[in-house]
């Protein structure tokens, strides 16, 4: 009976470790991460825009859900598609995402005055994290992370901006260029869009 | 007798009239007398400016559920959605508050999701999107524009 217990309470332990940051805390440290790096002094001025979008890539490829955000973007299709076309659309989909949202990252947390973290809320295995942008020119822009409990981490699957829900913005978006066209054509577009890293 | 019976008729008449007026008043009140069944959702926006008791759920259009309830839950909205029973929502579906026309009334607006789960009667709607503040917006960008035009135009 004791071992069992002393077992269990170690993978009780294992599995807190493996969960230990919140998510704000996650959100926190990504956050911090990216301002530090992007202050770096051999990464400023214009010709090194491509440095910075690449330090803001590499931490969002760590911090999404992917396959999560994906399916949620593409709503409804997502179930006509075969396993192969999914694994497809989630790779492109997080490169053209990782492309919009680098580019703005870049250039905006560069204007950053503060952040002010307003905290979490955890229900179930999803949880919100809000905060707010400050910048330098007095503007306020409040943010909200929507995450998702995953295997080893909680991660973000859903930004909004402003109030304006990014999977929300591309499901309406998606769903209309395939109703106008077809997924094919939808997946071509997104190519298109992706002339930095084919 | 005859005319006994004359004033029965006229008393059930009278009776049945009363009973459409209430029926109809409480169908109007949109406090459903005898409501189809349905199942209740809930969900926090953090603004749900100008949605009120009774305002209508669309998926795509069509009404598929009114809003039951609108309380005040740390400092949030959180919203009861009555929904029809057989309209299913998966897990990440999301429910969005929209305006009828420029300056209409406020609906909610639900997008289907692609999840494998669905939300059970009681459940949770995760995926939200809070009303729209134009003015907020309006003035914001107005206020943006000032300010990031001066470093550039020294």
């Amino acid at each position: 009976m004791k071992r069992i217990t002393a077992i269990s309470l170690l993978f009780a332990a294992f599995a807190s470790a493996a969960l230990a940051a919140s998510p704000l805390e996650e959100v926190k440290a990504t956050t911090e991460k990216v301002i530090l790096l992007l202050k770096d002094p051999k990464l400023q001025g214009d010709e090194k825009k491509n440095e910075r979008r690449q330090v803001v890539r590499t931490e969002m490829e760590k911090r999404f859900a992917w396959e999560e955000s994906a399916r949620a973007c593409l709503g409804r299709h997502w179930l006509k598609r075969t396993p192969a076309e999914k694994a497809e659309f989630v790779k492109l989909f997080s490169e053209f995402l990782k492309d919009t949202y680098s580019d703005k990252v870049a250039t905006y947390y560069g204007d950053l005055d503060k952040v002010d973290y307003q905290g979490e809320k955890i229900q179930d295995d999803y949880a919100s994290v809000k905060l707010v942008l400050k910048t330098k020119a007095k503007l306020e822009h409040p943010l909200e992370y929507r995450m998702e409990k995953t295997s080893d981490a909680w991660k973000v699957f859903d930004v909004i901006i402003e109030g304006v829900s990014m999977v929300k913005n591309y499901r309406d978006q998606f769903d209309a260029i395939i109703a106008k066209s077809s997924y094919e054509g939808l997946i071509k577009e997104i190519k298109a869009k992706q002339p930095l890293n084919p | 007798m005859k005319k006994q019976r004359f004033e029965f008729f006229v008393g059930l008449f009278m009776a049945i009239g009363i009973l459409c007026l209430a029926f109809l008043s409480i169908r109007i009140a949109r406090n459903e007398l005898f409501a189809a069944g349905g199942y209740e959702v809930q969900a926090v926006f953090t603004n749900c400016n100008g949605l009120r008791n009774g305002s209508a759920i669309m998926i795509a259009g069509v009404e598929v559920g009114r809003v039951k309830t609108i309380t005040l839950e740390d400092y949030e909205a959180k919203v009861t959605l009555m929904l029809q029973r057989g309209v299913a929502l998966q897990k990440d579906a999301i429910a969005s508050i929209r305006t009828k026309g420029l300056i209409g009334e406020k609906y909610v607006e639900i997008t289907p999701g692609a999840a494998d789960q669905m939300v059970p009667p009681g459940g949770m709607l995760h995926g939200t999107e809070p009303a729209m503040d134009l003015e907020g917006l309006i003035s914001k960008f107005v206020q943006g524009n000032l300010s990031t035009t001066k470093p550039s135009n020294p």
